[in-house]
């Protein structure tokens, strides 16, 4: 029963009982014109952690050595409820002295009685203070949120913007934008994701995945157990993975039959996280005589955006790839 | 006057695409710095006309940048995806024009051409 059943229950003429009164869920008094209490739910004694004794009878602003002598609540009972039937979800913020600071949403109804001229105000309060708390971190989570759409909308421009078109056909161009895309892709399944989140090993895999080609091609060793990275380096190693494999797949060991990737990741003390790269099996290779758009994006991507050290070492026998990001312990905003 | 401006973005394709965009209306480009400890030095040695700035870059704010900049009566935008850059930035940001993220190339031109007004 809420507060607007019992209205119509008493309005029809019924008694106030104590029965009707304690059916209602949330803390709801009974006041004469006067605003003295002539009833209260037991709801109300439990929220308040109040007595009986201390509560009927009394005017409502001398409750609890006048904890309810709240400015806000004096002119709703005395200014706006006058002139209303009803006042439904008045927010009044409080220091409450034994329940502490409470955000409450008062509704009031008045009440003319049939038999008399005298009216009572029917009165009940919510307290929302969780609730007003957890939309607060709503509201924090979704600008988070929506910080990360638009950044990665910005990425995913700067890709389409700088993903060569020169020499290119358009359907070699949409493979080359599409493949970035992808391992942007497999970045928010593994940074956002139920299973994995933020886990480096299961990144690697996901996103060579797509060259694995025969089983064997590429092996993933099993790397130390690691703290979960942040959405934001997932992304970026996630294309640089990307890039590395791609370009193992055009002129490295993926590009003939047989050829092989080993990938693997290390710690290197607490703030350091290295990540290696070696492909055997493949052609020979010579260091290319300019550095390809892939590449270019690798270096930057290491040293720019993650602030660490990329080595290429174009060996005979197929490249070598040895990357150091820093991993600053999470330092604690207030 | 010459026409720099000092780019301060922690992600490098991001950067670059801000670059392309400035270069093509006929900017010069300062940096970009990915960092506050690259900014700072950048503006020491280069001090650009205006300044667009990343409020949040990595696991640390640009607010260092932005008091230098302004101690130095040199013009900012920022480039950021947050509504309310103050609330993470500090009070410095509050009403700094900002040119959204994705920013469009339109918009760059009309705020830095604003900026250089001043």
């Amino acid at each position: 029963m809420n507060v607007d059943d019992l209205y119509r229950v008493l309005r029809a003429g019924h008694i106030q009982a104590q029965g009707i009164v304690d059916t209602i869920t949330d803390p709801m008094l009974v006041l004469d014109e006067s605003l003295r209490i002539q009833n209260a739910s037991r709801s109300f004694f439990t929220t308040f952690k109040v007595d009986r004794d201390e509560v009927i009878g009394r005017l409502v602003y001398e409750l609890g050595d006048g904890q309810w002598d709240i400015p806000d609540l004096r002119l709703l009972l005395q200014q706006v409820l006058p002139r209303s039937t009803a006042v439904i979800d008045f927010q009044v913020e409080h220091d409450f002295p034994r329940i502490g600071r409470r955000t409450m949403l008062l509704s009031a109804r008045t009440l003319s009685h049939p038999d008399n001229v005298g009216l009572s105000m029917l009165l009940t309060m919510v307290d929302v203070t969780e609730q007003v708390r957890r939309n607060v971190a709503k509201d924090i989570l979704f600008g988070e949120l929506r910080h990360r759409i638009k950044n990665l909308l910005g990425v995913v421009r700067s890709i389409a913007r700088q993903t060569s078109t020169k020499d290119r056909s358009a359907e070699e161009y949409r493979q080359a934008f599409l493949g970035r895309f992808e391992a942007l892709v497999a970045a928010q399944d593994l940074a956002f994701g139920e299973q994995h989140s933020g886990n480096l090993q299961a990144l690697i895999e996901r996103v060579l995945e797509p060259y694995a080609g025969d089983q064997h091609a590429i092996v993933v060793e099993p790397g130390p157990p690691l703290e979960p990275l942040d959405p934001r380096r997932i992304q970026l190693l996630s294309l640089v993975l990307h890039e590395l494999a791609t370009n193992a797949a055009k002129y490295g060991s993926l590009s003939v039959s047989g050829g092989k990737v080993i990938a693997g990741y290390a710690k290197h003390g607490d703030e350091e996280l290295g990540l290696t790269w070696r492909e055997i099996n493949g052609p020979r290779v010579t260091p290319p005589a300019a550095t390809g758009y892939g590449t270019r994006l690798i270096q930057s991507t290491v040293t720019y955006s993650l602030g660490g050290t990329v080595e290429l070492n174009y060996a005979a026998t197929g490249l070598e790839a040895t990357i150091s990001i820093p991993i600053p312990k999470p330092v604690i905003h207030s | 006057m010459q026409k720099t401006v000092l780019i301060v973005e922690d992600d490098y394709l991001i950067a670059m695409d801000l670059k392309l965009m400035l270069e093509e209306l006929g900017w010069q480009v300062i940096g970009p710095a990915a960092t506050v400890h690259n900014a700072l030095a950048l503006l020491e040695k280069e001090p650009p006309a205006v300044a667009l700035l990343d409020v949040s870059l990595g696991d640390e704010l640009v607010t260092p940048v932005a008091e230098l900049l302004k101690q130095r009566a040199i013009p900012f935008a920022v480039a950021t995806a947050y509504a309310k850059p103050e609330q993470y930035g500090g009070p410095l940001l509050a009403a700094v024009p900002n040119v959204g993220k994705p920013a469009g190339q339109r918009r760059l031109q009309a705020v830095l051409a604003e900026l250089t007004q001043e």
